[in-house]
Order: structure tokens, then sequence, then C-alpha cells
């Protein structure tokens, strides 16, 4: 097996460097194809049969390893693998004018980082644990590192990747922690060495080590900060995987440490936790979505959100298997799991969308936008699909799963055992609805509808079929399980079944008359909406149909800089949620004395206030030590020698004292 | 259903002349009004594209469609599944959207006005439908509508005080929902004070038709929810209930708009605020009676 591994991954890497420029990306696409094919085989089988064995062996420092892949690793597996074709299509078109001056070996880099990735992000999600887990989970983070610095030369690129970078690291010290408590009591860092360790300890620490480590690569409050900021920085298919896929493995690492826990108090614990953190998580990311005016950022900010939403379906489950309310349990974790695999594929055609704005008008600014739909006719169809799909509006993928969230919720306030927190994540969920609705009408309305902003907008045209077969991808799958959700739930049910301990056959006995229901709905409301469009259209062609300018309420001079700009839009909520965002202006605004304003600019930036934590005094100190450490690095070769010596000289005197 | 939704407008402005001093419209000059914008051409703004021109269908599509699930009492509708609440509240926002980005499609400043207000109370007013959804399902142990009411009909007192408060609940949703005094005026759109009545100021013609359809099928899905927690607590028939659907609704919204000024825009957040903070407040109170009955 490893010999044959490494000869492939090896012959890959050599493909990519030695093709000529233009072609790697058709390398690439082949090697993630084959992959993604293997994943989805392997995934059907383990969905069909149960858990298939891909490798064992052995390691000096952490024992028995295996891959293997089962019901849960099978359903992350199919969301890799749908994510990863559309990507390397999609970047087929959109790295096109990066070719010209960037050089064959930086293209070679990027897609070697981008198979890597997607290698690393599937050994992830098979990895029973232990040294191979940590190990691909490094290489992960490494491969978006590097995709992330696609233009290194911009100056808040590298800003943003080593602030990754960092972010990832220390998310990763937890896991290491996490792990070797593990070994260190059990003797095998494996998953399932996990459930052993939970019945002979107490087990709350290091689920919460645990938790904090994988929150950290899902983006979960307060450690989402990097999201915001790595994605205007990568290149918009990078954004794309990374948003829709690589932070659902935190999401997969909780799922799989919170699969071991066997002891009820200690599950509903832990649900609690999961359900506030998502409540905060959730909430935060979406209200700062809404009043964030950069396309990518706001898009980053929903990724949290959307986060938020998986963990509030997960807590709902958690708190209702402890209650020993199956129904509850399985709503909540079908939801979560299903919202998951949505928010993968709305979330990559939100990017794609960004990127091909992007490539078109060079700026992820809104208020640069305008009217883009008539200039983009079919990127703007796609996107009205994933927006309406995002704010979990019937008929689309989005609302089966926020309906399952909500089927748990309301079914453990009428069951009354869990009133209260069921409450709480209702309240959670239909705010976040609610907003979500106000921050996407913004980001369609804005870039999309009206009039032209700036003068950019004229020259834009529609992007190449590449790109777009990349996005009809995620598209159809969108209406397939929004269309269809009695087929598309069965995979998710027995997943999740497997892992919260339901019964499929009960749920899916409670799921199918509700989801077909709402399947006719989604068909009748298009008949409905189709027959009367056309109704109309026939009424209309008889009578005399005009068009004219927009009614200005008998103002003649409009001009398009009168449109609502998206700051103005979310301007109501920004008054309400000043405490979570600090505002800085640049500019001032007009005077109530001013009758004739003079040229004014105004010019406002939101900033998360978290992201003030990462400023903060223990960042000021870092720096001191750091200044203080330099101090020792004099460049003479005698010096660092004295140093050597005198840790020796330590570590001796330790052991001579006992110390070590 | 359908005549709830055509006589609410007309009580409504017939309790507004009455309490005016005035004589007032003709009980169905809506209807009139509707029937001659149907029979009209229609002027479209250049610069809107076809979503426009969908979106007045959608509106009317999805409000059509949430009317499906609602009871008259023992009225059964007629169609029902557990969790149909959630797709009734989601059906409704779907409308929303629809309107907003038609709005949105114009470039007007004043429909951009409009569009974020109403995203920012649709937003707000979320929570409080969901909450007053979940009281009835607390009660009922079901989250579809037709259960709920029918399994709600053994009078006990408890029930009834929390069927009343939810009544008056499900109202002043109403209110927010409808873009009614105090949260809007739907008599003005050429004030700095207007959120859904701006947003139809492009649309003409069916359109506009379409959408003055939708709003009163949005209105009586608020109404006839009241109404029948009311009924619920009364006196559960639909030859009750219809008609209490439609007095409720014509003379609270008729006397409101009589009697008091609309919120300065500042304050409605605080006011759609309240009305979830009450929500909240019907649920506990409701969450402690019943763990009282459980006690004795």
């Amino acid at each position: 097996m490893y010999p044959y591994l490494i000869l492939f991954a090896a012959m890959a890497v050599a493909a990519l460097f030695a093709s000529p420029k233009h072609h790697k990306v058709w390398v690439a696409a082949a090697i993630v194809t084959a992959l993604a094919a293997a994943a989805a085989v392997v995934a059907v089988e383990a969905l069909c049969g149960g858990e298939v064995v891909l490798a064992e062996f052995s390691t000096a420092m952490f024992g028995a390893e295996r891959l293997a892949v089962d019901r849960l690793s099978a359903l992350f597996l199919l969301i890799i693998a749908v994510a990863s074709v559309a990507t390397v299509i999609y970047s087929k078109g959109y790295a096109e004018h990066y070719l010209a001056r960037s050089s064959s070996a930086h293209v070679a880099l990027h897609y070697t980082s981008l198979v890597t990735l997607v290698g690393s992000m599937m050994t992830v999600v098979v990895s029973g644990g232990g040294f191979s887990f940590l190990m691909a989970w490094e290489l992960m983070t490494i491969a978006s590192f590097l995709l992330i610095l696609f233009e290194a030369e911009r100056r808040e690129v590298r800003r943003a990747a080593l602030n990754y970078l960092v972010m990832m690291h220390i998310g990763f010290i937890f896991l290491v922690i996490g792990f070797v408590a593990v070994y260190d009591a059990t003797g095998s860092a494996s998953f399932d060495a996990l459930g052993e360790y939970f019945r002979l300890h107490a087990p709350l620490p290091v689920i919460v080590v645990f938790i904090v480590g994988f929150g950290m690569k899902a983006g979960m409050f307060p450690m989402h900060v990097w999201l915001p900021e790595a994605h205007p920085a990568a290149p918009s298919h990078v954004s794309a995987i990374m948003s829709g896929v690589m932070i659902k493995t935190g999401i997969y690492g909780i799922l799989r440490v919170a699969a071991e826990i066997e002891s009820v108090e200690m599950l509903s614990t832990v649900g609690i936790i999961i359900l506030f953190a998502g409540i905060v998580t959730g909430l935060w990311g979406v209200i700062l979505a809404a009043v964030e005016n950069d396309m990518k950022r706001l898009l980053a900010y929903s990724s949290i959100e959307n986060i938020g939403v998986i963990l509030i379906g997960m807590g709902i489950a958690y708190i209702g298997r402890a209650a020993g309310n199956d129904l509850v349990a399985m709503c909540g974790m079908c939801g979560a799991l299903l919202h998951a695999v949505n928010h993968s594929l709305f979330k990559t055609l939100l990017f794609f969308g960004a990127g091909n704005i992007y490539s078109a008008m060079h700026s992820t600014s809104l208020d640069e936008m305008g009217g883009l739909s008539r200039h983009m006719p079919v990127t703007a169809l796609l996107m009205i699909v994933a927006t309406v799909a995002i704010c979990a509006l019937p008929p689309l993928n989005g609302f089966v799963s926020e309906l399952l969230i909500y089927l748990g919720m309301f079914n453990g306030v009428g069951e009354g055992g869990e009133v209260l927190y069921s409450v709480a994540a209702i309240i959670a969920l239909s705010l976040i609805g609610g907003v979500v609705v106000l921050a996407f009408t913004k980001l369609y309305g804005i870039v999309f509808l009206g009039s032209p902003r700036s003068t950019h907008v004229a020259e834009c045209t529609e992007v190449d079929n590449c790109r777009i077969a990349a996005m009809a991808l995620p598209a159809a799958m969108i209406l397939i399980i929004g269309l269809l959700p009695q087929y598309a739930v069965r995979p998710v049910v027995e997943v999740a079944s497997g892992i919260i301990g339901g019964d499929y056959a009960t749920a899916m006995e409670h799921f199918t008359p509700v989801l077909s229901t709402l399947s006719a709905i989604g068909f009748a409301l298009l008949a409905v909406v189709a027959l009367l469009y056309v109704l109309k259209r026939r009424a209309q062609s008889k009578r005399t149909v005009s068009s004219s300018p927009t009614w200005g309420c008998g103002f003649t001079a409009v001009n398009t800089r009168m449109q609502y700009t998206g700051e103005s839009y979310s301007e109501g909520l920004e008054n309400i949620a000043t405490s979570l965002t600090q505002n800085t202006v640049d500019g001032r605004t007009i005077d109530k004395g001013e009758i004739f304003p003079s040229q004014h600019s105004y010019d406002v930036h939101h900033k998360d206030k978290i992201d003030r934590l990462f400023a903060a005094w223990w960042v000021e100190l870092m720096h001191r030590i750091n200044v203080g450490v330099m101090r020792l690095r004099t460049g003479k070769i005698n010096h660092y020698i004295m140093y050597a010596l005198a840790l020796l000289a330590a570590v001796m005197l330790l052991t001579l004292l006992n110390l070590l | 259903m359908l005549l709830v939704a055509l006589t609410v407008t007309g009580v409504i402005n017939r309790t507004r002349a009455v309490l005016a001093g005035r004589k007032g419209l003709r009980f169905f000059q809506h209807v009139m009004d509707i029937s001659v914008l149907l029979r009209k051409g229609a002027v479209y703004s250049d610069v809107t594209g076809t979503l426009f021109r969908i979106a007045p269908c959608v509106y009317l599509g999805a409000s059509l469609l949430a009317l499906l699930f609602v009871p008259v009492a023992d009225l059964d509708p007629l169609l029902s599944f557990h969790g149909d609440v959630v797709l009734v509240a989601y059906l409704l926002a779907l409308s929303r959207v629809a309107l907003i980005l038609a709005a949105l499609d114009t470039g007007s400043s004043f429909e951009g006005m409009g569009a974020s207000r109403e995203a920012l109370y649709g937003a707000l007013i979320e929570p409080a439908i969901m909450l007053a959804m979940a009281t009835l399902a607390m009660f009922c142990g079901y989250s579809s509508l037709a259960d709920i009411f029918s399994t709600a009909r053994s009078l006990d007192v408890n029930l009834t005080i929390v069927m009343l408060l939810l009544g008056y609940v499900f109202i002043k949703i109403m209110f927010v929902e409808a873009g009614r005094v105090p949260v809007d005026d739907p008599r003005t759109h050429l004030e700095l004070t207007m959120v859904h009545e701006v947003m139809c100021l492009d649309f003409s013609g069916i359109d506009l038709a379409m959408i003055h359809i939708g709003g009163w099928l949005k209105n009586a899905v608020m109404a006839v929810i009241a109404a029948d927690a009311v009924a619920v607590a009364v006196c559960f028939r639909w030859e009750f209930a219809a008609p209490a659907a439609v007095l409720l609704a014509g003379l609270s919204v008729g006397i409101t708009e009589s009697l008091r000024a609309r919120n300065k825009l500042a304050r409605n957040t605080t006011y759609i605020l309240t009305v979830t903070a009450m929500s909240a407040l019907v649920l506990f109170v409701g969450y402690l009676l019943m763990k009282n009955i459980e006690i004795v």
C-alpha cells in the first residue's frame, strides 16, 4: 500500500511540474477527478455495506493506525469529492489571466497544493485518529496556506496567510494535547481509544480541548477571526473549497469526538456547550455578514453563521439524545449533517460567483457594483439560486436542513423535556434566518440589481463556459436536494443513525411524509409562479406595455449615485448592533448647516470587535518578548556555541537534581 | 379563507371611516380597484430586468401556498404536515425576499429605503412568529397548524388564558407583517417614513394587483391564525372563527390607525423587539402554567 501511495504522489507532483503551463490545470483536474471518483466509490460502498478498511499499519510514535471509511467518513468524502471537482474545473477559467504573469513553477506549486489539499482532506476524514490524522491535518493546513499565498506579491495576502498559519497552529497544538493525553492514558491515540479514555477519566477537559482545536478550523466563535481575513486574500476557487469544505473538517472532528461519549450527563453537558457555541457563532457571523460591505468578507462571515447553524443542530441532537428523545436527536443530527452538505454546495457556488465578479470588476467592494445582471446574466441566474438556498427559503435545499433542525426543536418543546434549550435555539435560528435574508438580499441586490455604481460595470462580460460548468454542478445538486428531499435525505439519516444511535426506520417513517409533502410544495410553488407569469404575459401581450425611467417621486435629476448603497442598506441593523463592531470613519457627513453641500467623501469600515482580542495586550507582550529574545541573536558564532553549552549544562544540572 | 382575505380590507376602511365620522368607501371598493388594475397594461422601468417581472408572481404564489396550510377553526386546511408552521413562516419570508429584490432592481433610492427597512423588520419579527408557534407546539405537542388547533380544543382555564394572549401577539405580528400603523402607514408613500408601500412604487397594472392580492392573503394568514387562537379559547367553530378573523383584524387595525399616529422610524425596531419580548413572555407564562398543571 505505502510504496504505491508514495509512487502515486510523486508521479502526480512530477506531472504537475513537468507539464506545460497551460496544461497543468488539466493534469490537476485528472488527478482530482481520479481521487474524487475513488472516494465516491468507496463512500457509496461504505454507505451501502458498512465500514470499508483501506489500510492498517503501525507507527513508531502512536502505535497501530488505520484508515477506514465508515458512514460518517463516507458523507464527508462525498462532500469533498463534489466540491473539489467543481473547484478544479472552475480554476481553469479563473486562473487563466494569472497564467501570463506567473512563472511555470508558481502555477505548478499552486496546483500541487490544491491536489494536496484535496488528498489531505480525504485522509483526514478516513483516518482513525492519532498520528495519521494529525499528519493529514497539518498537511491540510500547509496546503491551504500555500493556496492562500497565490498572489503573494500583495502585502495583505501575505499578512492574511501568516495570520491563518498562526491561528491554525494554535488549534493544532490543542489537538496534539488532546491526542497525547489520550495516548498517555490508553496507549493508543485513535478515536476508538477516546471512548475508553472517557470511561476511565474525567472527560470534560479533553473534550473542551478537542472542541477548541477543531473549532479553530471550523471558525467557531471567538476563533473565527481568520476566516474574514483569509478569504478575501485567497483566489476565489480556493475560498470556495476552504469555506465550503475545509472548515467542515472541524465539524467532522467534533462529531467524531462526541460520538465516543457514552455517559448521559456528559453528553448533555457537551450538547449545551455546542448549542451555545452555535448560537453565539451563528448570530455573530450573520450580523457581521449583514454589515459587511466587501463581497468576500460577507461570504466568509456567512460561513461562520452556517457553522453556527450546524452546531445548533448538533447541540439539539446531543441534548435530545441525553434526554432519551430519539426523534429530537435524529432531527437535530440529520439537520446538522444535511446543512453541512448544503452549505458546501451553496457556499462554493457563491464564492465562484464572487470570483466571476472579481475577475470582471477587479474589486470585491459592493459599492462599486450594481446592475451586473445585465452584463452577466448566467452568473446572476446561478447566484439567485445560491442566494435563495442560503437564505433557507423554500423550495431549495437550505430550507430542508433548517426545517429538520426546527422539527427537532419543536419536538423538544412539544415533548416538554428540554423546553428552555429548544426555545433559546428557536429564537437564535429564526433571528439568524431573518438576518441572513437581509445580508443576502444586500449582496444580490447591490451587486446584480439596480443601475451601475461605477463605470467598470459596463465593461463586464459573461465568463467562460468552464466556470459556468463548474458552477452548474453545485447548482444542480442544490435543486435536487431542494426539490426531492425525501430521497436526498436517506443517506444522511443513515449516517445520523450511526453516530447518534437513533433508529433509521423510525426516523424515515417520520421524515418521509414531511419531506414528500415539502417536495410537492416545492414543485407546486414553481408551477404556480410559472402559471401566474404566463397568464400575466398573455394578458399583457394584448395591452400597451411601455418602459420609462424609474419613478423618482417627482424628482427629475435622479442619478445613480443616489441609489442605496450596501452601507445604507444595512444601516438600520448597524444601529442596533453597534456593540459588535468597531467602526472607523474616513471623511465626514454633511452638516445640518450646509445648505449647499460641498463635495464630501464618507467611508465607513467595520471591524470585528473580537479582532481586538488578537491585537490586545498579550500580542504586545509577545512582541516585547520577541524583541528581547532577538537581542540574543548577535550573529557571532562563539555566542551561539555558548548558548548550546549553557543548554547542555542546564539539562545536566536539572537531571542531576532530579527535576527532569 | 379567501373571503376573509377579501373582506378584511373592507372592514378596516369602514372602521376608519366611521371613527373619523366619514361615510367611507364602498365596502368592496378595494376589490373594484384591483379589477381595474387587472385590466390595465403596464409601465416598466428601463433599469429593471426579468427578476422584477417575476417577483410579483413569486410574491402572490408564496402567499397563496402559505394560505393552504392554515386551518379555520374546525375546517381542516388543504395541506398539512409536521413542521408546516416553519414552512408558512418561510413562505412569507420568500414573498418578502421577492419584493425586496424587485425593489432593489429599480435602482431607486426610495425603494432601496423601503427594502432596507422591510428586510430589517422582517428579520426582527421572525423570532416573534417562531416563539408564538413554539408556544402552540408546547401545549399541543405537534408542529403542524392543523394538529395544533384540533388538539387544543380541550377547554381548561390556563389554555384559554395563553390562547387569548397568543391571539393578541399574533395581531401585533400582523401589524408588522402587513405594514400597518404604528409600524408603517399604507396610506402614504411619498414621505421618508415609508416601508412596504414604497417598494411597490414602480409596479403597475397586473403586477400591482398581484402584490395587493398577495398582501391581503398574507394578512389573512396572520388574521386567521390569531382568530384560531381566540376561537380555541372561546368557541371552536369555523362559523365563529372566520368572522372573528375579519373582525379582529379589521377592527384592531382600523381602530389603531384612527387613534394613533405612526411611530417615529427609530422607534420601530424597539416596537418590534417588544412584540418579540411579549411573544417570549407568553411562552414562559405558558411554560410555567404547564409545569403547574403537571405538579397538581
